[in-house]
């Protein structure tokens, strides 16, 4: 002791922890490094939630996970006593499992903890702070410009709280202890230090996810659950609310949110644990005073949690959804979503005209970059097809009008845009997609434009729609309300029902000397006749192949392409 | 190099500036030491050099771009991961100021730098 008023014997304080005796060897040591890994897996997705950047590197959270897993698997089955050897191991499977950036800084860590280890049998007071320095100097060591308010940040602010702590205790589960709370600290300070942080309304990723390893060993030193999710309080704007699951779970079958003002401040392991029993998906957010809660509760349930939130405050605003009702939507919007084709510099792009979801679906299938909707009795105006495509990185443009009114439209946004557009003059549904097939959009403008337009009279186009009055045409008389024919836009008979329309259609076409029939069903018609119509159909023409569409065309019951 | 079409001409971005872009994205990319010259002979002491056209090469070919970087990496990280990590950041980081997609980084690890552990 080179201090002699310290000289004084002081009382052993009283162990808090039943593990407080034992000294941390290599086997103690296994334990700690395994609950890290067991309370940073509970808490993965947490981690996970607060990636701001959009790199494809995968998951913050997960990627800490897997290093710290291999970490795990390199001692699982050692019997090693000697903390210097074992750390090794660790760092060892820590390097070996690396995996994103923040796995491969925290695999670095590891390897100065263990590297200041080399020696020793224990880790103790002075050889955890010198470890803990080490780790944080060849993290550091790793890159050119670090960055601040990252995990390297809350490294170094771990370091330095041990060797502040060091003049207080020896006892390396005390300065374990004060470690956590420092990182803690730490972490709630990066969003000051990292503006992206701050913007996001987020803590780091990496640093929280160094903070759930140390606070893992630490409940596991007290005693605590290590499997069981605590929600945290977070920042309200960070709050995600919004379609934040997959399915639905039993039990689960109202959203309720509430906002309130608690009259005292909020125990919150209790509130958490009294949420706990009333329903799941518990998340927790605060800001100016207010605090958020949300849950997913049982039908029975659904007031609960306004009435406890009531008791403990004020109430401001609560809101229930159904959730099997928010889940219905979600399945639709993503069902209703188009994967258009990206465009690349000097590629042609196309945009075609489709008047239902599902006729702009196949489009987007076979390759356009953009749809505009119109059609019969909805022609889109010039501007909405320049709309369309005037953001394209290309300069090269084909428009499939689709439509013998909407051509006119297409050339004129033509005329109107320094790009180069071709209109290829696909007068229906049928013709567009035959031309379609015929796009290759890394080939020579004018040649694929000349092969494009070649082919649109390849397919026959059969159009079935109800007559909105009575006329004489090509020789055909039609009452209003009948069901009539077009062949490629010409009428060609008028029927009382939808069927006999279809086939008579099929007929006049000569459909048994093509190959494949595909019908788009419209808006206006059931599924159960469409299929009907398709099996009386395949009765009639057996040698042809029959496809039936979603096209969700108005006024159209079908447009039929014959090829 | 690359160039969009505007109401009133045109906009040229020339190779340098990409490679500057990729050149800070990749020297803030954990593990990496630094970059090296792609004209030195492997074996020769590495060089890390400080202007970006030196330690990166970007191609342009027709519509595609694509971007070599020549690092020095930090002895003890894995290798790989870093470099993944590079490219990855490289790629984020010169998309979003293009708004140009990059067709191909390619990460050549020149050498590994030994610090000191003590």
């Amino acid at each position: 002791m080179d201090a002699p008023e310290n000289e004084k014997p002081e009382p052993e304080p009283e162990p808090r922890y039943p593990m407080q005796k034992y000294p941390i060897d290599g086997q103690v040591f296994k334990s700690l490094v395994d609950a890290g890994l067991t309370w940073l897996r509970t808490n993965q997705q947490t981690v996970n939630s607060l990636n701001v950047f959009p790199v494809p590197d995968g998951d913050t959270g997960t990627n800490m996970v897997l290093t710290m897993q291999a970490a795990c698997e390199e001692i699982v089955n050692s019997p090693e006593h000697n903390i210097g050897r074992i750390s090794q191991k660790v760092a060892h499977g820590a390097l070996m499992g690396a995996r994103g950036n923040s796995g491969v800084i925290l695999s670095q860590l590891w390897r100065g903890f263990a590297h200041a280890l080399d020696n020793f049998e224990f880790l103790e007071g002075r050889s955890f702070v010198n470890a803990l320095h080490h780790g944080r100097n060849t993290a550091y060591r790793g890159v050119v410009r670090p960055v601040e308010g990252t995990i390297l940040t809350v490294a170094k602010d771990i370091a330095a709280e041990a060797e502040r702590s060091i003049v207080d205790t020896q006892d390396p589960y005390e300065l374990l202890e004060r470690i956590v709370s420092a990182a803690d600290k730490s972490v709630s300070r990066t969003p000051e230090l990292l503006s992206v942080l701050k913007d996001a309304g987020v803590v780091d990723a990496g640093g929280k996810g160094l903070f759930f390893i140390l606070e893992g060993m630490l409940r596991y030193v007290m005693g605590l659950p290590l499997d069981v999710n605590i929600a945290s309080i977070q920042p309200l704007s960070a709050m995600k609310l919004e379609n934040a699951f997959d399915s639905i779970e039993p039990g689960q079958d109202y959203e309720v949110v509430v906002d309130f003002h608690p009259h005292d401040e909020l125990n919150f392991p209790q509130f958490y644990e009294e949420l706990q029993q009333i329903g799941t998906s518990i998340q927790i957010g605060e800001g100016d005073g207010i605090y958020r809660m949300h849950i997913h509760v049982a039908s029975e349930n659904l007031y609960a949690p306004i009435e406890y939130s009531k008791s403990l405050g004020v109430v401001t605003k609560a809101a229930i959804e159904n959730l099997h009702a928010q889940m219905e939507q979600v399945d639709h919007d993503r069902s209703a979503t188009i994967q258009f084709t990206t465009i690349e510099p000097g590629q042609i792009a196309t945009v075609a005209v489709a008047p239902g979801l599902g006729i702009a679906r196949v489009f987007a299938s076979l390759g356009v970059s953009a749809i505009v909707e119109g059609g019969q009795t909805m022609n889109p105006s010039t501007q909405e097809i320049l709309n369309a495509f005037e953001n394209f990185p290309t300069d090269y443009v084909f428009i499939l009008p689709n439509n013998k009114n909407i051509i006119l439209a297409a050339q004129a946004a033509a005329q109107l845009t320094v790009k180069h557009v071709t209109v290829i003059p696909s007068r229906t549904i049928p013709q567009g997609m035959a031309a379609m097939l015929r796009l290759i959009p890394t080939g020579h403008p004018e040649e694929v434009a000349a092969d494009m337009n070649s082919v649109l009279n390849d397919v026959e186009t059969g159009e079935i729609t109800t007559a909105t009055r009575s006329v004489e045409i090509d020789g055909v008389n039609v009452t209003q309300g009948q069901i009539i024919s077009l062949l490629n836009g010409k009428l060609v008979l008028a029927a009382e029902d939808l069927s006999t329309a279809t086939l008579g259609l099929l007929e006049k076409a000569h459909a048994d000397q093509y190959e494949l029939i595909t019908l788009f069903y419209g808006l206006e018609v059931s599924r159960m006749e469409v299929d009907s119509i398709a099996d009386s159909i395949r009765k009639e023409y057996p040698r042809q192949e029959i496809e039936v569409q979603e096209g969700g065309q108005p006024h159209y019951q079908f447009i039929i392409s014959i090829e | 190099m690359s160039n969009d079409n505007f109401q009133l001409g045109r906009i040229t971005v020339s190779p340098r500036a990409i490679a500057t872009i990729a050149y800070n994205a990749a020297r803030q990319s954990y593990g990496v030491v630094g970059l090296t010259s792609k004209n030195l002979v492997e074996g020769i002491t590495q060089v890390i050099v400080k202007d970006p056209t030196h330690g990166i090469e970007v191609k342009y070919d027709g519509d595609k771009i694509s971007i070599d970087i020549y690092v020095i990496i930090e002895y003890g990280t894995r290798i790989t991961s870093v470099a993944s990590s590079v490219n990855n950041t490289v790629k984020f980081h010169v998309e979003k100021a293009l708004g140009m997609p990059v067709e191909q980084v390619n990460v050549h690890v020149r050498g590994l730098r030994v610090s000191d552990m003590d």
